[in-house]
């Protein structure tokens, strides 16, 4: 009996016959669910890697009594932070131990996903057709007729059938093994006993999520004494819950988990940081632009490609040594919704990331340029579709506008989707916000791992630049 | 029972029942009494039977009795036994819920055994004291700097500070974290696991935390909503973890623009009882990565959830990131429960059901939380001789922080105080130059939870405040340069 603590420090404090008795009634089934437990894990040697949670509801307490890590979770939670246990150490043995209302009520969703999950920890599920601790309420289990403090004329199918969970359960793909067992005579407890064993064991394996359903008798709240608890369960409980086991998988070993590591290259690797870095080709920051922190603002349809050109462009700026942001802008739709993106370039650092008097302007349809083109203050740059605004709207004063067929251009080399290269050829050859080759750079880096695309996007950004007529000087 | 078993011996049932089988014969090796001798009667302390007679029908050769004599130490009524007729069968041990109810007699052959000969030493004789294993710095090579996404950032920063364990629920506009914790933590033999929802995330971090082991989420707001609950637990069990919220307009399920109206969530409002947890306030995507790191470092020196508070157009903004120089390998604190030989004595818990106690954990977590309050952190910027402050966190910092600088070109005494801990707010720094200040303009994405924040460390500290006003904005607008500017200069009489 090693696995229980020689003396119950926890309960009170160990003080006098507390240090050796549980806090549960006389007769209540979870002294032995406890104990078929504390033989399980003795006999599987496995005490010292033991993490068992503790529930909300009457077995709140059963961290007094077990001799190994302990945790106790939020109500309804104990799967989840035996997911956390296990997950952080996969050496650890978890035991998530939980009553009906815990499990079966609030507990839902996190006892499916993680039967799901199929993860290997032991549930051990402890149903008595009754709230123990806040004081005999119907519990989802409770059987139709019941009387408890919140069905006082007893429960109707109006207030739901009782939950079969191990049924539930064994309905899943991720559990090995589900049984039923109860504990009203000493049949049952043997087969009890070893459904304990055999939960804990299949963990111990890892071989896969194991629950085990214990018919248990609350004799304080039925209202009756222990053997007619026992006979109530065997005579009540048992048409409604069948005994037996509902799934026994023989599955493979499941996952194995590598400890993680820590080694600074491969974190670099990972997260694709080079000591590398990337040529500068700008003499200076682009100042003929009107300061030292250029707004731009790229916008269309999702799809388009604005959001990729935003992203070269930031990283282009950054590759030169300035400091740039990037912020996106969308519509609810995963394609086809507005796409807008704010750019800002600075020599030192971006103040303000959004843009909404943007020096430069890439529309990549008639509502975008009908919607923003009012904003680009005098000196700004607009550049739009040509191929899909045929008529534009009129320019504020001052500021320079380049229709370019984006689309066109980019069709007639094979790929729509390079019209934000082409794009951004033009606004290379409108602005001059870089050297050519910081653009070039920028999306050959970022096309590293598609090389074969690298030629067509060097043509579309040509294209692009071509299709903008030199400035009149 | 010679044989123990372990992970690493995949036997079946049938092996199982063979050793147990061996066992038996191990006995009899050492001069064990037989089979059938060798099985003790029961024994039977009365004290420790509450008289529920679960034992009574399972002997056949009825030694049991219900008892008719109130044991005065317990008030109940224990069973009796009359052992003439037992033969040893067992039965009633596996029947009696007690630990230390009906038990093997301990005069027995059996249990005269040397169980130390049999078994080898018991595991709570040998069992070693937990080791705190600090954590350890790891030099990081010099790279290119990157260019980063605020989620993307924050995400890289927690790995950096030696997290492999990541829980979460995806949620607009935080996503990104958890998607390229998904893409690398496997490259890095670590975790990412979806939750079923944020209810269980922050119940998968209560269990990794409890464990000793750095772990985070990415959130926004109604999904922060749902983890307070979890993150009470955390506070009162004391268990480290980061949560980066990135602020989205509500309230309930708003739209995915920035707010920050989350502030008296995580400054106020950690779910119920006495709690507090520092709140870092990054503004741009180097502090995500930054102040994700330091979160980690906060969260483990005083064993509390940190919270990071960013907005949804810093989680969606790229920008400019320099790594540090190094990583961290993360330890293994002395508390945490593992699941191994040196923590098996820990406990992860937040139930006191003595009142004294409770109070007596409530004031160490007070204790704990005055500490905390030393982590104030702050960004001043133009602040040394401003007489009118400007005081802002997150984008609408950086939008302030421009019309700062325009106003200063404009010959305007004008600062911008940025707190980069909203709680504890850093009042230390803001109370070193406020007798200059004539008035404090609060900008935020929320209806006055900031300038909440302002006014209650300002009375805290005695201080009597200048005129405060406010540019205030909702439902993912974001207060712009030219608007702030425009209401510094409104009243630039009073300023002057």
């Amino acid at each position: 009996m090693s696995v229980f603590y020689e003396k119950f420090e926890r309960h009170s404090g160990g003080a006098g016959l507390k240090g050796h008795a549980t806090h549960y009634c006389p007769g209540c089934g979870h002294g032995l669910v406890h104990k078929y437990l504390a033989e399980a894990i003795e006999e599987l040697g496995i005490q010292d890697r033991t993490v068992a949670i503790s529930p909300v509801g009457c077995s709140v307490f059963l961290y007094y009594y077990f001799d190994v890590g302990n945790s106790q979770a939020a109500h309804g939670r104990a799967p989840a932070v035996a997911l956390g246990h296990k997950y952080a150490n996969p050496d650890a043995i978890v035991i998530s131990y939980q009553g009906d209302g815990d499990l079966a009520s609030i507990g839902l969703a996190e006892i499916v996903s993680a039967a799901q999950l199929g993860t290997p920890i032991t549930v051990i599920f402890v149903n008595n057709a009754i709230y123990g601790m806040t004081g005999g309420q119907m519990a989802p289990t409770t059987l139709i007729g019941q009387k408890s403090t919140t069905s006082p004329e007893g429960r109707t199918a109006m207030m739901g059938q009782p939950m079969k969970m191990a049924e539930l359960i064994a309905g899943l793909d991720g559990p090995v093994y589900v049984e039923r067992v109860a504990l009203f005579d000493a049949k049952q407890r043997m087969r009890a006993k070893k459904a304990v064993l055999k939960a804990v064991k299949l963990q111990a394996e890892n071989r896969g999520l194991a629950f085990v359903e214990v018919l248990a008798e609350c004799p304080t709240h039925l209202g009756m004494t222990p053997e007619e608890t026992e006979r109530w369960v065997k005579e009540k409980m048992l048409p409604v819950f069948p005994l037996g086991v509902k799934k026994d998988a023989v599955p493979e070993p499941w996952f194995h988990l590598e400890k993680p590591h820590f080694d600074a290259e491969s974190l670099l690797a990972a997260i694709g940081a080079s000591a590398e870095s990337v040529p500068r080709f700008a003499a200076g920051f682009p100042t003929h632009l009107g300061g030292t922190d250029i707004a731009l603002k790229l916008a269309g349809a999702g799809g388009d490609g604005a959001q990729t050109a935003a992203m070269l462009l930031t990283r282009a700026a950054i590759h030169e040594g300035y400091d740039a942001t990037h912020i996106p802008s969308y519509g609810p739709e995963s394609r086809g919704g507005t796409s807008y993106a704010d750019v800002h370039v600075s020599a030192d650092e971006v103040l303000s990331p959004a843009s909404p008097h943007p020096r430069i302007l890439v529309a990549f349809n008639a509502p975008s340029l009908a919607k923003f083109a009012p904003d680009v203050p005098p000196g700004g740059t607009i550049l739009y579709d040509s191929s899909v605004v045929k008529d534009p709207p009129p320019f504020p004063a001052g500021v320079g506008a380049f229709g370019v067929p984006f689309t066109e251009i980019a069709v007639d080399l094979g790929k729509a989707m390079v019209k934000n290269i082409v794009a951004l050829g033009a606004l290379q050859a409108a602005t001059k916000l870089f050297p050519e080759e910081t653009f070039r750079t920028a999306f050959r880096l970022a096309l590293k791992d598609k090389c074969a695309m690298i030629p067509l996007n060097e043509e579309a950004f040509s294209w692009g630049m071509r299709a903008v007529p030199p400035p009149a000087s | 029972m010679a044989k123990r078993l372990g992970p690493d011996v995949p036997d079946s049932f049938a092996a199982y029942r063979a050793t147990r089988r061996a066992g038996t014969l191990t006995l009899e090796v050492f001069g064990m009494p037989t089979a059938l001798r060798e099985r003790p009667k029961p024994f039977l302390l009365p004290e420790f039977c509450k008289g529920c007679g679960r034992c009574i029908d399972t002997c056949a050769k009825h030694c049991i009795e219900p008892g008719d004599e109130i044991d005065p130490r317990t008030g109940l009524i224990p069973v009796t036994l009359n052992l003439e007729a037992c033969n040893g069968c067992g039965l009633c041990f596996d029947a009696c819920p007690e630990p230390y109810g009906l038990r093997p007699q301990p005069e027995s052959e059996f249990e005269l055994q040397d169980p130390e000969k049999l078994f080898g030493a018991r595991a709570a004789a040998v069992r070693p004291r937990p080791v705190p294993i600090p954590p350890q710095a790891v030099p990081l090579p010099p790279v290119a700097p990157l260019v980063l996404k605020g989620n993307y950032a924050s995400a890289i920063g927690a790995l950096l500070a030696g997290c492999r364990h990541v829980f979460g629920y995806p949620i607009t506009p935080s996503t990104e974290g958890a998607e390229l914790m998904a893409k690398l933590l496997p490259k890095l033999d670590g975790v990412f696991l979806q939750a079923v929802s944020e209810v269980a995330t922050v119940n998968m971090m209560y269990g990794c935390g409890g464990a000793g082991l750095p772990c985070m989420t990415f959130t926004s707001s109604p999904g922060f909503s749902l983890m307070l609950e979890g993150i009470s637990y955390m506070v009162g069990a004391e268990v480290p973890g980061v949560f980066v919220n990135v602020m989205r307009g509500g309230p309930g399920l708003g739209n995915i623009g920035p707010e920050q109206a989350d502030v008296k969530l995580a400054c106020r409002g950690l779910g119920h009882g006495n709690t507090h947890a520092i709140v870092l306030a990054p503004s741009t995507p180097q502090e995500m990565l930054d102040l994700t790191r330091l979160a980690f470092e906060l969260s483990f020196r005083y064993r509390n959830p940190v919270v990071i508070a960013a907005d949804g157009y810093l989680g969606q903004m790229t920008g400019k990131v320099v790594l540090p120089d190094t990583m961290v390998q993360p330890g293994l604190p002395d508390w945490a429960v593992f699941g191994d030989v040196a923590h098996r004595g820990n406990l992860i818990n937040s139930i006191f059901l003595d009142e004294k106690d409770l109070e007596a954990h409530n004031v160490h977590l007070n204790e704990k939380y005055r500490r905390m309050e030393a982590e104030q952190r702050a960004d001043l910027f133009a602040c040394g001789d401003a007489s009118t402050l400007v005081v802002a966190f997150g984008t609408p910092a950086r939008m302030a922080k421009g019309a700062v600088e325009e106003l200063r070109r404009e010959g305007m005494r004008v600062g911008l105080f940025r707190p980069l801990t909203l709680w504890p707010f850093p009042i230390a720094a803001l109370k070193s130059f406020l007798p200059n200040v004539k008035r404090i303009l609060v900008v935020e994405a929320s209806n006055g939870q900031l300038e909440d924040e302002l006014r209650l460390a300002l009375s805290k500290a005695g201080v009597a405040p200048p005129p405060i006003e406010s540019v205030r904005h909702f439902g993912g607008v974001l207060p712009q340069l030219a608007e702030i500017a425009t209401a510094v200069r409104a009243h630039s009489e009073v300023a002057a």
